[in-house]
């Protein structure tokens, strides 16, 4: 017998509640986009208020002053480059982990486990020497070749390849495929689901990675959205306001709307982190 | 059955055998072909730094001359053990971690249950608590340092309320950023407590809730007494991650605009913060690495502690 659920008082309080909530989440994004059609001005002495006069000021100045496109660009070039590699990779070694029985398979899946459990701190100096001294500093292949294949996403697309049936893989040996065709015409093709999930992971990850630019990309030409705004940010205090608010929501603007398209493979990527 | 028919016909086993061999031989080599590019990266961008980490801390090593290695053997580990801005810095941000994982659990469990209860939104809701999650770091510190500002709509409001009598400039007070920093990752986060607790909670059987009813037990009592204990999984897994990232918090006080030791009186300092100054500011390499290796032993011991303390299946 289910609990009968009824629209009663307490219900109301409920939603009352989450009301409450939903708006204390929205507001600093509509506080956001509220200053970003600001005159400057009235961004510094009236903040709160609502415009007395939409301008679009700040959008034309992010342009022409932080010279927004090269940004996007950058991120992009990053992101996409990782999120394509990562998946392949990773998807490659979650195969072979679920369903190729090779000696000290086993042991090395262990292994990845354990690697997870060290904090990634321990990576940030000796890495950038290690970079520093393959000349990759100021490079972009310095933030996407160690995020090229990750123990993470492995872990996620093994736990999904490991429910395909293995009459499904030796029927399609006995007819003579490789390792390689059953992966690319039929490992992939049925991953999709968490492929997805892991290529948002990876994707957003990148976009909104801080500590990788500043300390790799130091030459103003191969800036990220992130830094760019940061750069921007403490540059000229109290000048440029109005392009702030306005690079702000356009940082954002990419991410909410692959959010809002796929926010069912996002909520499920992240909290698939509980069910392990 | 002739001599010769069955030496024939176990040469074929023999052949057959081998044949399998070389089938499963092949296959595994594409197997360590996948695993491959792992292995190798790991190696090199893994291991190696590890390494070269524990080999740097004793060193005096700096990338003004990267050519120099000057051994001071186990001066970088006594130093690091002693430096009193390395001790601060694990001082905030406990201070900020525990508020902010007391804020994100039980603004987490509230919303998780309260959206257990709604039949109808609470899809829309939870998009809407998961949106801070998918913005950045650097987006949400700047918005919420000038909502927090005295020019902003939170202390503008106090102060028209006349419970604020001027301003309060937060960011350079000495005890003030770390439990502002903890209310806006609160902010950020509690979302991802959200989604994992309402996983937790749709798993609960719950024939648990009905005998309880039966029995007479309040609802106050059913959640301490059945809902609590059940989501424990749940609540030891959000301790773990939280203490694990929270320690190497960074991004968050660096883009707040105070020097790389965290302000005058190194009121927002952290020990990711401080070892980015000494390995990018003041070029101690070796230090640095130290300080990272030290880091990681705390937040290694923090986590048995946890482990030792909350069975969790």
């Amino acid at each position: 017998m289910l609990p009968v659920r009824k629209l009663t008082l307490s219900s109301a309080v409920i939603y009352l509640f989450l009301i409450l909530g939903a708006l204390v989440v929205l507001y600093p994004f509509f506080y956001m986009v509220m200053n970003s059609f600001k005159f400057g001005p009235e961004i510094l002495h009236a903040p709160t208020r609502l415009p007395s006069q939409i301008t679009l000021s700040g959008y034309v100045g992010v342009f022409e002053k932080l010279n927004m496109l090269l940004l996007y660009k950058n991120s992009l070039i990053i992101a996409v480059s990782i999120t394509f590699l990562n998946a392949l990779l990773s998807a490659l070694a979650a195969y072979a982990i679920a369903k190729i029985p090779f000696p000290g398979r086993d042991q090395l899946f262990a292994f990845m486990l354990a690697t997870m459990m060290i904090p990634g701190v321990l990576f940030l100096i000796p890495t950038y020497v290690v970079m520093y001294r393959l000349g990759w500093v100021g490079q972009f292949h310095a933030l996407i070749i160690p995020a090229a294949v990750s123990v993470y996403n492995i872990f996620l697309i093994r736990q999904f390849i490991i429910g395909i049936p293995n009459e499904l893989i030796e029927a399609a040996r006995l007819d003579g495929a490789g390792d390689l065709l059953i992966f690319f015409r039929m490992i992939l093709p049925l991953s999709r689901p968490v492929l997805v999930a892991v290529a948002i992971l990876s994707f957003i990850g990148s976009w909104n990675d801080f500590i990788g630019p500043l300390l790799y990309l130091n030459t103003p030409d191969k800036w990220t959205v992130q830094l760019g705004l940061y750069q921007f940010q403490t540059s000229i205090p109290g000048e440029n306001i109005q392009e702030i608010w306005a690079s702000m929501t356009l940082i954002t603007l990419p991410l909410v709307v692959i959010y809002f398209a796929l926010q069912d493979q996002f909520v499920k990527a992240f909290a698939n982190v509980s069910f392990k | 059955m002739s001599n010769a028919v069955m030496q024939a016909s176990h040469a074929g086993a023999e052949i057959n055998k081998l044949q399998r061999f070389k089938a499963r031989a092949r296959q595994y080599i594409w197997g360590y072909l996948f695993v491959a590019p792992w292995v190798l990266l790991y190696i090199a961008f893994g291991l190696y730094p590890l390494i070269l980490s524990f080999y740097l801390t004793f060193f005096d090593y700096s990338f003004v001359r990267p050519d120099d290695y000057i051994f001071v053997g186990v001066g970088n580990w006594i130093r690091g053990v002693t430096d009193p801005l390395f001790w601060k810095g694990l001082v905030n941000i406990f201070y900020n971690q525990s508020i902010f994982i007391t804020l994100n659990l039980g603004i987490g469990l509230l919303t998780a249950v309260m959206l257990y209860k709604t039949v109808y939104l609470g899809r829309i809701f939870r998009t809407i608590y998961f949106m801070p999650v998918v913005t950045s770091v650097v987006v949400l510190m700047a918005i919420g340092n000038f909502i927090a500002s005295p020019q902003g709509p939170l202390q503008s409001m106090l102060m028209e309320a006349g419970i604020l009598k001027t301003g309060i400039f937060w960011k350079f007070s000495s005890w003030l950023p770390m439990p502002i920093i903890a209310v806006i990752n609160a902010w950020k986060w509690f979302g991802v407590s959200t989604v994992i607790l309402l996983a937790g909670l749709y798993s609960i059987d719950t024939t648990y809730y009905e005998a309880a009813s039966i029995d007479g037990g309040t609802g106050p009592q059913q959640f301490y007494y059945i809902t609590l204990p059940q989501l424990r999984p749940q609540i030891f897994f959000i301790l773990v991650l939280n203490v694990i990232n929270g320690l190497q918090m960074f991004t968050e006080v660096f883009t707040l605009g105070y020097d790389v030791f965290g302000g005058p009186s190194n009121q927002a300092i952290t020990p990711v913060l401080y070892l980015y100054a000494q390995a990018f500011d003041r070029s101690n390499i070796g230090y640095a690495s130290t300080l990272g290796l030290l880091l990681a032993l705390v937040i290694a011991l923090l986590t048995i502690i946890q482990f030792r303390l909350i069975p969790s299946e």
